[in-house]
């Protein structure tokens, strides 16, 4: 690719589009207040000068964003997550590097900063955001493929996220039962609530909007929604409702930490839209289309069930290399509660038959998906965030008789098993594409058919895939971290004080202790949860 | 792109490994910066220049890694850093989160404690990743300049060309070998040649003849179980194995085919040793078509019987002879008997004193291949069920009124299912190599035809000695055909790289043989199992073996319903098909190209 066109349909565009998204970034940072920090840069006081600053930045990373995403895939629903995942990166390079590099002599890698640089992080996916749909529309136009939207993907949009919001409005009720809290209570109790059906419209709509043509399966659908979720809860949780309710925009730590139980809540909405969205495209697609070439595929009767053994298999393998953490924060007994026992072994072997069946359903929603180790990895550890979200923090305690509890500090106690799963997922992934890649490996072509199914998969690379992966597991590794250091201990009964993984019913003898003791518990016997440097039973390196 | 220049390895691990050094950067710079490491090596003290290198050295190991995982990515910075990213951050999991804290003699507990102190290490990770995501796409980018970005064209010329001719257990199971073993080979060409398009599961034909299964239900199509394979439906005319190619009848390509290898798998047909009337008036069990005609002639007789008024001629309707008391004679009969049984309540004036089942056998005993008692079993059930037994017998001739025996007795029928003979195909007979006196091919231990180079055989048409019995060869079953394939597949690729060849060993595991009715005998090893449980037995592993998932569905679909629905008795054909005593030349014709596919 030449260097003309790197500049005339990255560069360029991409610049222009930076400018819309500093213009998006420095409304916003006006808002917070925060323009005179950043005219501190060039040693000035004025707001206009700091808005200028944030301005010229965002054009030379919109620039750097343009030349990046060129040879991609140029459809708004594509460019959105490479936007988000650009707009994290530059969080790290930016805030939390360069900038204090410049300004102190060295970077702010520790996890204060990160929080103290919290609302940056959401700044600079907004701006990521805002960057990647401005370039969507006023980037290069010969190679874009512009799927129209017509009535019926809109409709059909909408139709999966008021079903979608008919779940949000049920799960957010019940954390907002659980946790008291009146700032949720507009969403919930009733699941139709006030605005439920209001954001299920739009997000629905948005989603058919940004993909009137979904090209992917039930699989990469799934985690396109999740992330479509995150989006939506910076957008919708932390941004537009805050603004409806006059609290100005919620992007500082605490405001988010307040927020946090929307996450998941929103996390699961996403994915239940995209994959109702799916489905009833595919529907429509399936009575009102006659296109043939389009069905070339074998059906699930065929390869599907042999997908599902290979992803039982992986499931297998991957359930046993999470084992290993659930042997180590002595989670198995717990999950044995979901049969009614409580020995280790009984926890085992549910957790195999839990792990051999999401496995199964991993093989038959990512049957074909996997290109390489690298997307193997990709939608194997995306996969496994999926069900660290629905699994120990929304369906385990709902089998053990509690209404699931997606409080920051909840999460900050299950990032063990957030490892776990994502270890489960990766192996999973690696496991089943190896199962799948026996006969005929990707990189062969026999036959004519075979190069088309193999230029196909290799599309998959040139979608926005590969910043689905980054970004969940960005969103996975980082804010659960950041979000709960510092925090107080979990409510009395709960995840901190039980040293476990928080669930249970209640009573002394659901609670487990952890083989290390009590300091390599969870939560700090003090006032906040202890995540300083040097804590305890760490093997990490440090930042002096 | 990888793929434009073919897959190499050492190329990878060399660009990613130069990616990682460049990477390197991002720990050397915190290094500089802080006079610590974000990385894992950070023991105190070291003296800095050493812990740069260190640094250095690790990033070109987790580069060359990262090079040999993830070679696939296509030119995209984008996609190379996010996988980067992605990459980088697995590493903070695995290094910071699991292996240095076992490295200082501590259990990793991946607690939030841990996750936060190791978030310096998080970010040098992850920026890590993403410098050698976007470095190794420009290294590759780099070192593929001038590749054109295309996917390799199929089959290159130049790698060995490897030739299966026969369809069957042993050809498919040589094909599918051949597949995984040169995987990696884009240039190798693997090129099947058979009659029919499908893979016969023959241990259930006797079934679709007792309309007990779908025809399709049984027979993998060779195209869905080969997918690298080329496959091409065509007789074969001849092989010249001095130049090393075949040539093909009207049905494939006119040019002569050249191969590097060639697999001889071409099954075997049945052997009338010239008996008079028997080619022209017996049925035998080679094939699909032999099996549905069966069928139609059997419901077809039936259909006349019930309105025949001479009860003698009813009598000789309504008699079934099998020749032959080995696995598939004796399956044959019992599967008629059950057939006609079923279904005898449609035809009301058939009656059960009319119906007659004999089975012919040259020996004192059925099943010789069995174990005496399980065999005298077998006989002693399916006597009980009405089938007669005429042993030490032989068919001299067959009219279509009759089967006459060798004593001179003469059985009034007008079915003869022939089971007791079987030759090599025939077009071995042109072959200038060593053959036994059936006409089979002898191979040595590693399944190399001697005197004619780069030439295997495998299954029925080849004699194949007894690694376990010394002067004994192996018999014609199936379980042999496929572990000899799997086996001359090996041997084929073994010469091909110059490695050492493997000889053929394998014992026979069991045997199983259905007695119709849930009924059946086995023997594994020694262990014999008889009754329900054996016909259990029977059908799983039957239906374990039979190639491709779909069709076992449909089988395990077809049991079930018979379990609840009698059989079916619709039938194209408008009566039977050996009433005057000649088949069409449809018949005979079809029949004659499924015999040669074996």
């Amino acid at each position: 690719m030449s260097r003309s066109y790197i500049l005339h349909r990255g560069a360029l565009p991409g610049a222009a589009a930076g400018a819309v998204g500093g213009l998006a970034l420095g409304a916003a940072m006006h808002q917070m207040g925060m323009l005179l920090t950043v005219a501190s840069l060039i040693r000035s006081a004025s707001v206009e000068a700091g808005f200028a600053v944030i301005v010229f930045i965002a054009v030379i990373l919109g620039a750097g964003f343009g030349m990046l995403v060129c040879r991609q895939r140029l459809e708004t629903g594509e460019m959105l997550f490479w936007g988000l995942t650009y707009g994290a990166l530059w969080w790290f390079l930016g805030p939390l590097t360069l900038a204090p590099l410049l300004q102190q002599g060295g970077a702010a890698w520790t996890i204060g900063s990160a929080q103290a640089s919290f609302s940056s992080l959401l700044g600079l996916l907004w701006y990521g955001a805002v960057t990647a749909l401005a370039y969507a529309a006023i980037g290069p136009r010969v190679s874009r493929e512009r799927a129209r939207v017509t009535a019926g993907t809109f409709v059909g949009g909408m139709l999966a996220g008021l079903a979608g919001a008919w779940l949000l409005g049920g799960l957010v009720g019940a954390q907002a039962r659980w946790l008291g809290d009146a700032r949720l209570g507009h969403l919930s109790p009733h699941p139709m609530g006030p605005l439920l059906p209001e954001i299920g419209i739009l997000a629905g709509g948005a989603f058919a909007l940004l993909y009137p043509r979904l090209r992917d399966g039930t699989g990469p659908t799934l985690i396109r929604g999740t992330a479509f979720g995150f989006f939506c809860w910076i957008v919708g949780a932390l941004t537009v409702l805050p603004e409806i309710e006059g609290m100005g925009l919620a992007w500082s730590l605490d405001a988010a930490r307040g927020r946090f139980p929307l996450l998941p809540a929103f996390l699961l909405f996403g994915a239940v839209v995209a994959v109702l969205y799916r489905w009833l495209t595919a529907a429509a697609a399936l009575l009102f289309l006659d296109n043939i070439e389009a069905r070339d595929e074998e059906g699930v009767g065929t390869r599907g069930l042999r997908a599902v053994g290979r992803g039982a298999l992986g499931g297998l393998i991957g359930g046993l290399v999470f084992t290993i953490i659930m042997v180590r924060i002595g989670v198995l007994p717990i999950i044995g509660q979901i049969v009614g026992a409580s020995s280790p072994w009984s926890g085992f072997i549910v957790h195999l038959v839990i792990a051999n069946i999401i496995g199964a359903t991993f093989g038959l929603l990512f049957l074909g998906r996997s290109v390489d180790i690298g997307s193997a990895v990709g939608w194997g550890v995306s996969y496994g965030f999926f069900w660290w979200i629905l699994g120990p923090l929304t369906l385990l305690p709902i089998l053990l008789g509690t209404a699931p509890r997606w409080t920051a500090d909840v999460a900050g106690a299950l990032i063990p098993s957030l490892v776990g799963h994502l270890a489960y997922g990766a192996a999973l992934g690696v496991t089943f594409y190896l199962l799948e890649a026996r006969h005929n490996p990707w990189w062969i072509s026999h036959s004519e058919a075979d190069s088309i199914r193999v230029e196909r998969r290799r599309e998959q690379v040139l979608t926005s895939a590969p910043a689905l992966w980054a970004l969940v597991i960005v969103v996975a590794l980082t804010l659960p971290v950041v979000l709960t250091c510092g925090m107080p201990p979990a409510p009395s009964g709960y995840s901190m004080s039980s040293r476990g993984t928080g669930y249970g019913r209640d009573g002394p003898d659901t609670r487990l202790q952890l083989p290390g003791g009590p300091s390599t518990a969870y939560g700090s016997a003090g006032g906040t949860t202890s995540c300083g440097q040097g804590a305890p039973g760490s093997g990490a390196p440090h930042q002096p | 792109m990888n793929a434009a220049a073919g897959y190499s390895i050492r190329r990878d691990l060399r660009n990613g490994a130069i990616a990682g050094l460049v990477a390197a950067v991002v720990p050397v710079l915190s290094l500089a910066i802080h006079g610590g490491t974000s990385m894992p090596i950070s023991e105190g003290g070291a003296w800095p220049l050493a812990l740069a290198a260190a640094q250095l050295l690790l990033g070109a190991v987790l580069g060359a890694a990262y090079g040999a995982l993830f070679s696939g990515q296509p030119d995209s910075s984008a996609a190379g850093l996010s996988t980067g990213l992605l990459y980088g951050l697995l590493w903070w999991i695995l290094g910071p989160l699991t292996l240095v804290p076992l490295a200082r003699g501590r259990i990793p507990g991946w607690s939030l404690e841990e996750a936060a102190a190791a978030f310096p290490s998080l970010i040098a990770y992850l920026l890590y990743g993403a410098a050698l995501g976007g470095a190794f796409d420009l290294v590759t980018r780099a070192a593929a300049r001038g590749h054109p970005d295309v996917p390799p064209a199929p089959s290159p010329a130049g790698g060995p060309h490897i030739v299966i001719l026969g369809g069957g257990f042993g050809g498919v199971s040589a094909a599918q070998r051949l597949e995984r073993l040169l995987a990696r080979d884009h240039t190798a060409r693997i090129t099947l040649i058979s009659q029919s398009n499908y893979l016969l599961f023959t241990p259930m034909l006797a079934e679709v003849a007792a309309s007990g299964l779908e025809p399709q239900h049984i027979s993998a199509p060779v195209r869905a179980a080969l997918e690298r394979t080329e496959f091409l439906r065509a007789d074969v005319e001849k092989i010249d194995t001095a130049a090393q190619v075949i040539w093909l009848g009207a049905s494939g390509p006119a040019d002569p085919i050249h191969y590097d290898q060639l697999i001889l798998a071409l099954g075997s047909i049945p052997n009338f040793h010239g008996l008079p009337g028997l080619e022209a008036c017996a049925f035998t069990l080679k094939s699909l078509d032999d099996a549905t005609r069966l069928r139609s002639h059997v419901i077809g007789l039936l259909e006349r019987a019930d309105v025949e008024p001479d009860p003698a001629e009813r009598r000789r309707q309504l008699t079934f002879v099998v020749a032959g008391g080995g696995f598939a004679g004796t399956e044959m009969i019992a599967e008629l008997r059950d057939l006609v049984h079923s279904v005898r309540r449609f035809y009301r004036r058939v009656r059960s004193d009319d119906l007659r089942f004999v089975l012919v056998h040259a020996g004192a005993r059925i099943l010789p291949e069995l174990n005496p008692a399980l065999a005298a079993y077998a006989q002693r059930k399916l006597e009980v069920r009405g089938i007669e037994f005429v042993l030490n017998a032989r068919i001299a001739a067959a009219r279509p009124d009759a089967v006459v025996l060798t004593q001179g007795e003469e059985l009034p029928a007008r079915t003869i299912v022939w089971t007791a003979g079987n030759q090599p195909h025939p077009l071995l007979r042109g072959l200038p190599v060593e053959k036994n006196g059936g006409g089979a091919v002898i191979v040595d231990r590693t399944l190399r035809v001697p005197g004619a180079s780069n030439v295997w055989a495998v299954g029925d048409c080849a004699q194949v000695p007894d690694a376990y019995r010394e002067g004994g060869v192996c018999p014609p079953t199936a379980q042999h055909a496929i572990r000899e394939g799997t086996v001359a597949a090996d041997n084929v690729v073994a010469e091909l790289h110059g490695n050492p060849l493997r000889s053929f060993r394998f014992r026979t595991i069991g045997v199983l043989v259905a007695l119709g009715h849930r009924t059946a005998v086995a023997e594994f090893r020694g262990v014999k199992f008889s009754g329900v449980l054996a016909w259990f037995m029977w059908r799983t592993v039957y239906l374990a073996k039979l190639p491709g998932l779909e069709k076992k569905v449909r089988v395990a679909l077809d049991w079930t319903l018979d379990l609840f629905f009698p059989r079916d008795i619709a039938v194209a054909a408008a009566g039977p098909i050996l009433v005057d005593g000649r088949r069409g030349t449809e018949h005979t014709g079809a029949h004659a190209a499924e015999r040669s596919s074996r």
